[in-house]
């Protein structure tokens, strides 16, 4: 009893309104029931302005406006359901706050683009909420200033021609987007924003990890984008500043790990790009004349193309990177050089691990300028359909032709006049090991046993000396 | 036992073996007697169903084209000189051919006893003399007691001992009721072994008889063996006949038959006509058959 | 001497081996054989010394990483297998009939009681066990290396790899068994087995390169061409299950995904299983077909 009332004292003192005792003093309600959203309705129609909702526990089902600048908690234990009709929660007002909700089932078609919320106006602070089986995950409008934050979004299981976006800004300047985890929705994506700073999320499995549409003047750091079509695609952004982000996996139709189009000023720093079908795309991209594009101290690696660059591509600076077993370090789409973009600044180069070059004086730069040849890469330009034939004593057949037959080597695609001898010391936002020693390890007994056991079964050479009192019948 | 029927054998455009039939009772043995190129060798090869070849055969009424492992179950075979892998050691041999035919390794170890290699049984087949091989093969014959033994011309590789150790065996065989067909150049052992001769001419059977009408031995005329130099055994014979002698040529040498006291005139006469002979041999009381001069 | 009349007595009269205990014979005899040559000796550790090399030497890069993409050390093992394990079941498989026929022992195999069909799987069989033996130990060592140094591969991937490695073996040791069986001569089996090797992993790709530039085949082309030929079954197939998608095979491989599917790789290993049964069939046909030794 006492304890009761010490929670109302502190709720009248801070202006926290606890609908009922029972919910307040957090024994959980575990009904069966679904309760109508019209409850949540009336909580919030009796609030004051300003104030915070500790929503009671429980499944809450229906459409959900807010209109007032008040915050909605669910600390983990509110469900609210949009029964699969339309948009759960809709924003009408400025200052509003949803935080610690689980929000779950919009509507599934993209007629109304149902989301999970949907803020109208802003900002707004969207924090620390369970996003599953929406369509769209949280839409923000013409709402500058918002935060989203610590936010989990799964998408509906759809086929990925037919998801919403995880998060959308639209018209919303100066927001911070931190620490989200999205998986299986279409795009992160940013239209006519400016001013972002996108930090720590996490999109697994999407179509577009981050997906800019005209805004300008963001930093997005330390994002990892793994497993989507395309990591991060800037589509007519200018002065985007990426640094240590991880971009893995990222396979889809077109697969860049960064895809750039006609965006001027782009900065890539310290950033890892794994695995990608193409690492950096860069299509048009500076547009401007007189702007420029800094890729800096990035690795890499494990990429079909690392750097792959329509032959317009000029006025890039490519300093410091490491290019570690691309299958292609560098390719043009469609005919043509890269030459008209610099692959050093201040007489510092990249890595390229098919460097064959030697530094003999020791100061870090190799004595011969890096020129990549391939004529399978040249082949490839003109052809993508003989990418079928990687991996195979072919291509290596074709390459063996060409360094013995100079005639036959096409032009450099590109020219580093000091690649650097060591691979720099690049800090990667994630490194994960590749493999589990011990279960490969057993692997290797495993086939020596195989081996073994095959030999003594088949192989032993039997002798007519019968041990005594053995006897065939 | 073994019964053949109509086998006709053709290598392209020449007829190895032609309309070829013949039954051979259980329990005797029959020779397959004539010249190099006369059919044996193939014909012995049909009757195990190695080759194909037109008619059919038997093996204790089993047929051996449709029925091949049943047929060959029942045969052990002996060729010229067995050919198996030659690293291979002497007992691992023993074992692999007792797996083929079901039997165990004493049956193994008894055959080697039985032709007198247990103590080489750690050998390799290359180390063999030809006489210890042709041993193993009739072990390896022998292994689960086959009522049928078909030799390929067992002796032709084998000096004088290597031939009496094997045809003694033979005979033992024979004496155990076993059913012998076997090819073979020397009369000698024809008569010592065959109660029936089968003699093949260009691949048919000219004659079936027996040793004892093909060489009758009241003549006292003996067989001489000549080893000739290379190419030459064409010539010599015809030198011979022309100065009337009874000649036969198998490929192991020319035999002539000559009275017992003038062994050394096919040598002189040869001599008159510039051919070489390296060395020869008196085989003991046989003829050779008129038929096949 | 002769101790012949020594040897057991048997009841029952022989009989043949079933027909799987003749085959494992000979499949038994055939390892060991095998095991025990040089050039399997040589093999094995050719392709144990490559394998462990680019295990290394392709994890020399992202030792600090920890992290490999679609794996340098699969596509190095990928191009070695490629070019190794065709040539050794050509060679292996192409001197399997030939080589007996032509020392003669063939024959002598024949004339037990087995059927050719058994000599032949047996044989067959035997080869398959000695070459799985042999990608066994190279992959089990170079998976020490892999284990040692942390990386490269996943296991799941590896043990595909291993998997279609030994597919890929046994399917070229079918084509090499049937040109032993069609070939008169080890040498001209082993010629032919080279210039197969030849055509399999260079021609046949740079042929249908060429095609495809100079006609511009559409994907649906260069794939269905491409199927064809067993080595890109193979390297597709281990992809496809290592990536659960072709798309690092460009737009062919993203065809083949989208259009097949989950069917990809089950079609990619039905082509070489049927690389391995068609010529095997083929073989076992001809060889019971065959008229003489």
């Amino acid at each position: 009893m006492i304890r009761a009332s010490f929670i109302l004292l502190l709720a009248t003192l801070t202006g926290v309104v606890f609908p009922t005792a029972r919910g307040a003093c957090g024994a959980p309600l575990l009904t069966d029931e679904y309760k109508p959203m019209s409850a949540l309705a009336d909580l919030i129609k009796a609030a004051e302005p300003g104030a915070i909702i500790l929503v009671p526990p429980g499944e809450y089902q229906g459409h959900l406006i807010i209109d007032k600048a008040i915050t909605l908690d669910g600390r983990g234990e509110v469900v609210l359901s949009g029964g699969g009709i339309g948009t759960v929660v809709e924003i009408l007002a400025p200052h509003v706050t949803i935080r610690s909700l689980t929000i779950r089932d919009s509507g599934e078609h993209v007629t109304g683009e149902p989301a999970a919320i949907r803020a109208e106006v802003g900002p707004v602070v969207i924090e620390s909420n369970t996003l599953e089986g929406t369509l769209f995950g949280i839409d923000i409008r013409e709402a500058s200033g918002s935060i989203i934050r610590n936010n989990t979004i799964q998408g509906k299981d759809l086929e990925p021609g037919r998801r919403g976006d995880g998060i959308r800004l639209w018209w919303s300047h100066n927001c911070i987007i931190d620490n989200n985890t999205i998986h299986g929705s279409r795009d992160m994506v940013f239209w006519y924003s400016e001013d972002l700073r996108i930090t720590n999320n996490i999109v697994t499995d999407s179509r577009y990890g981050l997906h800019f549409m005209y805004s300008h003047d963001t930093t997005i750091d330390g994002n990892v984008l793994d497993g989507n079509s395309v990591g991060i695609y800037l589509m007519y952004s200018n002065r985007i500043t990426m640094t240590s982000n991880s971009l893995r996996n990222n396979r889809g139709a077109s697969g860049y790990g960064i895809g750039l189009k006609d965006c001027d000023d782009i900065v890539v720093t310290s950033n890892a790009l794994l695995a990608n079908r193409v690492g950096i795309y860069v299509d048009n991209s500076p547009s401007s004349v007189d702007s420029t594009g800094l890729v800096e101290s990035n690795m890499i690696a494990f990429n079909e193309i690392g750097l792959l660059a329509t032959p317009n591509t000029h006025d890039i600076v490519l300093t410091g990177n490491a290019f570690v077993e691309n299958e292609e370090p560098a390719a043009t789409h469609g005919r043509g050089q890269l030459t008209s973009n610099s692959f050093s600044h201040d007489g510092r180069g990249n890595f390229w691990s098919d460097y064959a070059g030697f530094d003999h004086d020791g100061d870090g730069i190799g004595d011969l300028a890096y020129e990549p040849r391939s004529l399978f890469g040249a082949m490839l330009a003109g052809e993508p359909n003989l990418r079928l034939f990687v991996h195979s004593p072919a291509q290596q057949a074709v390459e063996f032709t060409a360094r013995a037959l100079p005639e036959l080597r096409p032009t450099p695609i590109l020219i580093d006049p000091a690649p650097l001898a060591q691979p720099p010391t690049i800090l990667t936002a994630v490194t994960e090991p590749a493999t589990n020693p011990l279960a490969m390890a057993a692997a290797g007994f495993g086939l020596l046993v195989i081996a073994g056991a095959a030999a003594f079964a088949l192989g032993r050479q039997p002798t007519l000396a019968t041990p005594a009192g053995r006897s065939t019948p | 036992m073994i019964e053949a029927t109509h086998i006709t054998k053709r290598f392209g455009r020449m007829t190895a073996v032609q309309d070829v039939s013949f039954t051979q009772e259980h329990g005797s043995a029959v020779a397959l007697w004539g010249s190099n190129g006369a059919g044996k060798t193939t014909l012995i090869r049909c009757i195990l169903g190695v080759m194909r070849c037109k008619g059919s055969a038997q093996i204790d009424g089993i047929d051996v084209r449709k029925r091949g492992r049943n047929a060959r179950a029942l045969v052990g075979y002996v060729p010229q000189e067995l050919a198996f892998h030659d690293d291979v050691r002497l007992g691992a041999a023993m074992i692999f051919f007792a797996g083929l035919r079901r039997v165990g390794k004493q049956e193994a170890a008894a055959a080697l006893k039985a032709v007198g290699l247990t103590s080489h049984e750690r050998k390799r087949v290359r180390d063999l003399s030809g006489g210890m091989k042709q041993r193993l093969a009739l072990a390896i014959a022998l292994l689960a007691d086959p009522p049928v033994i078909v030799l390929d011309e067992p002796t032709s590789n084998l000096d004088a001992a290597g031939r009496g150790e094997v045809v003694e065996m033979l005979r033992h065989l024979k004496d155990m009721n076993k059913t012998l067909l076997f090819a073979s150049h020397r009369p000698d052992e024809v008569i010592t072994l065959a109660d029936r001769v089968l003699v093949l001419d260009r691949g048919r059977i000219e004659r079936d008889t027996t040793p004892a009408e093909l060489w009758p031995t009241e003549k006292p005329v003996q067989v001489v063996r000549l080893y000739l130099t290379m190419a030459s055994e064409e010539d010599a014979a015809r030198v011979l006949r022309d100065a009337g002698h009874a000649v036969h040529l198998n490929g192991q040498g020319l035999c002539v038959a000559v009275p017992r006291d003038r062994k050394a005139e096919p040598v002189h006469t040869l001599a008159l006509h510039q051919i070489e002979v390296r060395d020869l041999e008196v085989l003991d009381d046989v003829r050779i058959p008129e038929g096949t001069s | 001497m002769s101790t012949i009349g020594l040897l057991p007595k048997h009841a029952a009269p022989p009989k043949a081996r079933s027909f799987g205990g003749g085959t494992l014979a000979f499949a038994r005899r055939e390892f060991r054989d095998a095991a025990a040559s040089r050039w399997f000796f040589l093999y094995t550790l050719a392709f144990t010394v490559l394998a462990v090399a680019v295990s290394f030497m392709s994890l020399s890069g992202t030792g600090a990483h920890g992290f490999a993409g679609f794996g340098r050390t699969t596509a190095g093992l990928l191009n070695l297998v490629m070019l190794i394990v065709p040539l050794m079941a050509l060679t292996a498989g192409a001197g399997c009939i030939a080589g007996e026929r032509e020392r003669g022992t063939l024959l002598y195999l024949l004339a037990q009681p087995v059927s050719r069909t058994q000599v032949l799987l047996g044989k067959y069989l035997g080869l398959a066990a000695a070459m799985v033996c042999s990608l066994c130990i190279g992959f089990g060592i170079s998976a020490g290396v892999l284990a040692w140094r942390a990386g490269g591969v996943g296991l799941g991937a590896f043990v595909m790899l291993v998997g279609f490695t030994a597919l890929l073996a046994v399917a070229m040791l079918s084509i090499g068994v049937l040109l032993s069986v069609v070939s008169r001569r080890t040498a001209v089996a082993t010629g032919v087995a080279l210039f197969s090797w030849l055509v399999l992993v260079f021609l046949s790709d740079l042929g249908l390169m060429a095609g495809t530039l100079l006609f511009r085949l559409r994907v649906q082309e260069v794939f269905g061409l491409a199927i064809l030929n067993p080595l890109q079954a193979f390297k597709m197939g281990v992809i496809v299950n290592m990536n659960a998608s072709l798309d690092v095979l460009g737009p062919v491989g993203a065809y083949a995904s989208l259009t097949f599917g989950s069917m990809l790789p089950w079609m990619l290993t039905a082509v070489m299983i049927a690389w391995t049964v068609v010529p095997l069939a083929a073989a076992v046909v001809l060889f019971a077909r065959k008229g003489s030794v």
